[in-house]
């Protein structure tokens, strides 16, 4: 990941101006370590801080077209680059960077070029003819991106909130999927799949398909000029990515570079779930497993740091981030700058536990719809931002725009729960990968029930971090919450207390209306609390919650 | 490196203290984004931030003795702990950390053990049993450490300043080898052993070859001047034996940085190719620079002109190294102190001058050229290490008579004879014999010229003359004479708003880098306030030219104007920074 800033249209282009953006702009510092570049046109700045992945000796950024009239900051990974930059013959490529193209896609295609992507970005493109600039997203929200406009009328885009919040009047996060024209001054979305209407549709599950779509979407990822491996819990999914990897990776670049032995890496308290069960992974796919444990004391000690990294003060957010930033920092201490991680199979598949309750296909399939849409405010700022805080790059195959096409084309009754029919959740995903005669994973990892994130890595994570929000938080705090936090008001004292230090680093109105609130259960988007009756009185997000559905969870939720 | 925090007797364990400290250890956090960990005992902290160089897999810290009661947290490499270790058979040590021997040694020795350790290191340890805690910063002061006192009674210890000033009423420099450090040359008795090339050169390749000690990837700095290039050629000559070699390859990486086209660019190279290293070449631009002079003054915590001026490239050369993945890099630090190679030594009067400025030099570098090459790598978590400021080098190299240090044209003896003579070796030359004895560049003249008049215009551009004129009302302490010096003063304020935080650079009068009693050598140097090696006029000949217009202050105002389009002109287009 890198860290990108660009301001526009400010009054003031003293030098005094330079310096507060070169300040601001090593606020996302964590994101991009490794080099910053700051381009000047008149009131125009675009800074960029650099982790170097592709191509590390020469593609510093900004980047520019051939005469430079075109400046871009980028933000990700453009895994067609190389397809891209076949399809302009006719133009001179000043780096091996693989954000270059979008200056060229530009000149070539004018605005109309963004679905040509295939990757994940956030950018800004400056074209100094007419002075006129453009900013996207990519089509799920897996790189962050904010917009903010400042009194003096200049438009603010930054990969953080923290490198704007003090400077705009107003911001707010930046849609993904959409572009911004100053030439128009729209947001408008340019990402347009099928599936966005939310129709319910009906193509028979094909195995294989599914399948190949994935292969795909991993093996494109494994494009990488730095050490990389994957995260793995031991879960489906991130058991899924590792398997796909280790298979494919003799075949890639990387492996001839770094070794064709897969790292993995996996974290949680000492005896947890997680831990046991991806060192039964690791040792089935031989790869070289590494296992961090921390303490609830070391976790509680990190949640101001998490808060002001993640921005925001989402409950299960902030629990499963905290886990996942402490072992960001142990894996970028051994030299590693990229990590497979396996975000985005639970939206797509239904596999949170309270899909069990879903009356229907056309209710399942729409909370799915609902779901990736939200991605952005959840698992996708966790897993970015965590990783990001230490210069570590997280790269999610599950929401491979082709494989998103795939799997949510197909006909929802598939994906239904159906014990019944010996169905658990993403059924139709394990049983894509249940190859007897060359298995990716035992039946018994195949066909293993959800942990969610902050539960595998040990129940008394969740348990310590309520009984220090208990003692941070009186009664009578949480009795006035209504008064002094109107907005989302925190309903329990953990959610007060990470409200507390959200607060203290983000004091704007702006910020808070970033995170999103209402209820939901275990997961849930508000819609799917209608379920289920008894949800609605229990607010604890946690998977657990989703009472009566995990059977070893609930045994001691009881107690 | 390492940060440490450590808050001792604060009265306060209450959550929110707790909450304090972590934020204010999280300022150290470049120096160790490895791990951290803080250690609570009643109303005393022990924070760390850790760079992971010897044992990254167990050695996170704080650290302990066996039975939990003794905890210490060290910012250091000891490069003796094996043997250290062995001296201690009946303790059993949790990590192969290199520190971890501080809390055993205490244990057996009580506080006197500081002598013991061979590197560099400030650590803060803390007995739980009587609650009684010691304090040390190794005897040259190449880690930095500061000291503090809060008004609720606390005392505040911490790798940099920015840790702990905004909690403290007074704070200052921790002493550098205070109470326990006490070398012979230490009183500036005039020494007699003769110069033995071979003992000092043994000596360095000791001092050298401790310093391999490593678990991660390293590498050299090379400027292509003396200091650099012997380092270089030791390393990758005794590279191969060592344990480093077995894991990362036995081909030596070196690292140069500079202006396009700039002296030390050329001389690292060929010094590279001599010696056959994976070289790596980094370019900034002057507006490179510029731009990050304000984080390198809060990096650096100084307004000390010459530092910062030096400080820059090399702040900006350590984000590239660390990028590459290399943690750790060897650096020429503090032969010009031991040697008097500074090219003001010209003009030392008799030996005994000459000794007495290489000693205060010396007692000196903490607050110059060690807290530079630390300050300035440890921004990006990337180690210095030293090998001229190793203590039994030093203590080689300070027992010769120093008439062998002096210069002596007439039986062309230049700067640093000793130490090239030292390494003059016709069978298995270290280093080709124009290199060997090639003159010196300071560092900051050395990356390029333009690069000090390009600080010079710039700061032009934002201080003006009537601020000039002001400056000693504004800045009655250590009041800055030229622009640049008060622009950086500027900033430092800025970041370091306390009296105490000014206190902690030093001042006076100077000449090239030397004490403000060596500028009584010659008349004429008090004239020019310039601290550039260049400055030493008539010693440097190739310099001189170029600076011999300007020898009036009316002229080098119009000098400096005269720059600035070309300086712009360096950087094309305007305005563009780039690699």
């Amino acid at each position: 990941m890198c860290g990108i800033l660009a301001v526009f249209g400010c009054v003031d282009s003293s030098h005094s101006k330079r310096s507060r953006i070169i300040e601001l702009s090593r606020r996302l510092r964590h994101r991009g370590p490794d080099w910053s570049g700051l381009h000047c046109y008149q009131d125009c700045f675009l800074a960029h801080q650099r982790l170097a992945i592709v191509d590390p000796a020469s593609g510093d950024q900004p980047l520019y077209n051939e005469d430079k009239t075109v400046i871009v900051t980028v933000n990700g990974e453009i895994y067609n680059h190389k397809a891209l930059r076949e399809g302009l013959k006719n133009h001179q490529f000043r780096t091996g960077s693989d954000c270059e193209v979008i200056a060229h896609l530009y000149e070539e295609h004018g605005e109309d070029f963004v679905n040509m992507l295939d990757g994940m970005f956030s950018f800004v493109l400056l074209d100094t003819r007419d002075k006129s600039y453009i900013a996207a997203r990519d089509a799920i929200g897996i790189t962050p991106l904010y917009i903010g406009w400042g009194l003096d009328g200049s438009v603010w885009f930054a990969s953080e909130m923290k490198a704007l919040s003090d400077d705009c009047e107003r911001f707010m996060s930046f849609l993904p999927g959409h572009i911004y024209s100053s030439k128009t001054g729209e947001i408008r979305r340019w990402y347009n799949p099928p599936w966005y209407s939310e129709d319910i549709p009906s193509t028979p599950y094909d195995p294989l398909v599914l399948r190949r779509a994935f292969e795909k979407a991993v093996t494109k990822r494994l494009m990488t000029d730095v050490p990389f491996g994957v995260l793995l819990s031991g879960g489906l999914d991130s058991s899924l990515v590792a398997a796909v990897a280790s298979r494919y990776m003799l075949d890639s670049e990387a492996a001839c570079q770094w070794g064709s032995q897969l790292h993995t890496f996996c974290v949680g308290l000492k005896g947890s779930p997680d831990l046991k069960a991806a060192r039964e992974v690791a040792d089935y796919l031989h790869t070289r497993h590494h296992e961090f444990h921390f303490t609830v004391q070391e976790g509680i000690d990190a949640l101001e740091e998490v808060i002001y990294h993640i921005e925001t003060y989402d409950v299960t957010t902030v629990r499963a981030s905290t886990p996942m930033f402490l072992m960001s920092r142990k894996i970028k201490s051994l030299g590693v700058k990229m990590v497979l991680s396996g975000e985005g199979s639970d939206e797509i598949f239904g596999g949170y536990l309270y899909f069990h309750k879903a009356p229907n296909k056309e209710e399942f399939h729409q909370e799915t719809c609902r779901k990736i849409k939200a991605l952005h405010l959840y698992d996708c700022l966790r897993a970015n931002k965590s990783t990001s805080a230490w210069g570590l790059e997280a790269r999610v195959p599950f929401l491979d725009k082709e494989f998103i096409d795939v799997a949510m084309s197909i006909d929802p009754e598939w994906k239904m729960i159906r014990p019944d029919l010996k169905r658990i959740e993403k059924w139709i995903l394990r049983h894509a990968f249940d190859d007897d005669q060359n298995p990716y994973l035992p039946k018994h990892i195949l066909y293993r029930q959800k942990e969610q994130f902050s539960d595998g890595v040990g129940y008394s994570w969740i348990d310590g971090l309520k009984d220090h929000a208990n003692q941070q938080v009186t009664d009578a705090m949480l009795l006035k919450a209504s008064y002094i936090y109107p907005e989302n008001t925190p309903t329990t004292k953990e959610a007060y207390y990470y409200r507390t230090i959200f607060e203290k680093f983000f004091p704007k109105n702006a910020a808070r209306s970033t995170v999103p609130g209402g209820p939901s259960v275990a997961c849930s988007t508000a819609k799917a609390m209608e379920w289920d009756a008894s949800w609605s009185k229990n607010p604890d997000p946690s998977g657990r919650a989703a009472l009566g559905v995990h059977e070893s969870a609930y045994e001691e939720s009881k107690a | 490196m390492c940060g440490i925090l450590a808050v001792l007797g604060c009265s306060d364990d209450s959550q929110a203290k707790r909450v304090r400290v972590l934020e204010l250890s999280r300022r150290l956090k470049h120096r160790g984004p490895d791990w951290s960990g803080l250690y609570q005992y009643g109303d005393s902290y022990l924070a760390h931030q850790r760079l992971a160089i010897i044992d990254p897999a167990s050695g996170d810290q704080p650290l302990y003795n066996e039975d939990e009661k003794i905890v210490v947290t060290v910012n250091g490499e000891i490069y003796n702990h094996e043997e250290l270790r062995r001296s201690l058979p009946n303790h059993k040590f949790k990590t192969g950390s290199d520190c971890d021997v501080i809390a055993h040694l205490y244990e057996e020795h009580g506080e006197n053990f500081v002598d013991m350790l061979d590197g560099m290191f400030s650590f803060v340890l803390l007995d739980t049993r009587d609650n009684s805690f010691i304090v040390a910063r190794d005897a040259i002061g190449i880690t930095p450490l500061y000291i503090g006192w809060g008004l609720d009674g606390s005392i505040w210890i911490s790798s940099e300043m920015k840790g702990l000033n905004d909690d403290c009423e007074h704070f200052e420099a921790f002493p550098p080898g205070h109470l326990w450090y006490n070398p012979t040359w230490f009183s500036e008795a005039i020494p007699s052993a003769p110069y033995d090339p071979l003992v000092l050169r043994r000596a360095f390749e000791d001092a050298v070859i401790k310093r391999l000690m490593t678990d991660v990837p390293f590498g050299v700095l090379l400027s292509g001047g003396l200091d650099s290039s012997l380092v270089a050629s030791i390393t990758a000559r005794h590279l191969a034996g060592t344990k480093a070699a077995k894991q990362w390859g036995a081909q030596l990486h070196s690292f140069c940085v500079g202006l396009e086209g700039s002296p030390d660019l050329k001389a690292g190279k060929e010094v590279a190719e001599y010696l056959g290293t994976v070289h790596h070449e980094f370019h900034f631009t002057v507006q490179d620079g510029i731009d990050a002079i304000e984080d390198v003054i809060y990096h650096i915590e100084t307004y000390d002109v010459t530092t910062i001026r030096a400080s820059t490239p090399m702040f900006l050369m350590s984000r590239k190294i660390k990028s590459l993945g290399v943690k750790m890099v060897i650096s020429g630090e503090g032969s010009d102190e031991i040697f008097g190679g500074y090219l003001y030594f010209h003009k030392a009067p008799n030996k005994e001058e000459f000794h007495r400025e290489t000693c205060h030099k010396i007692k000196a570098l903490h607050q110059y050229d060690c807290l530079r090459a630390n300050k300035a790598t440890s921004a990006w978590g990337l180690e210095a290490r030293v090998p001229f400021l190793d203590k039994e080098f030093i203590n080689v190299a300070m027992n010769i008579d120093p008439e062998w240090k002096m210069i002596k044209p007439e039986e062309k003896r230049i700067e640093k004879w000793i130490l090239r003579k030292a390494f003059d070796d016709e069978e298995r030359p270290y280093l080709p014999k124009h290199i060997l004895y090639r003159q010196k560049e300071q560092f900051s003249d050395g990356v390029g010229y333009s690069w000090i008049d390009g600080l010079k215009a710039h700061a032009e551009l934002h201080v003006n003359d009537k601020m000039m004129l002001n400056a000693s009302h504004i800045f009655p302490h250590n009041t800055p004479v030229t622009k640049e010096a008060y622009y950086y003063r500027m900033i430092f304020e800025r970041f370091f708003p306390q009296n105490s935080a000014r206190l902690t650079v030093p001042g006076g009068a100077s000449i090239a880098c030397s004490t403000a009693k060596a500028v009584e050598w010659d008349s004429s140097w008090s004239n020019n306030l310039d601290p550039s090696g260049r400055a030493a006029l008539g010693v440097h000949n190739s310099a001189y030219e170029k600076q011999l217009s300007s020898t009036v202050n009316k002229n080098l105002t119009n000098n400096i104007i005269d720059s600035v389009p070309r300086m712009m002109e360096a950087s094309a287009p305007p305005l563009t920074i780039r690699s």
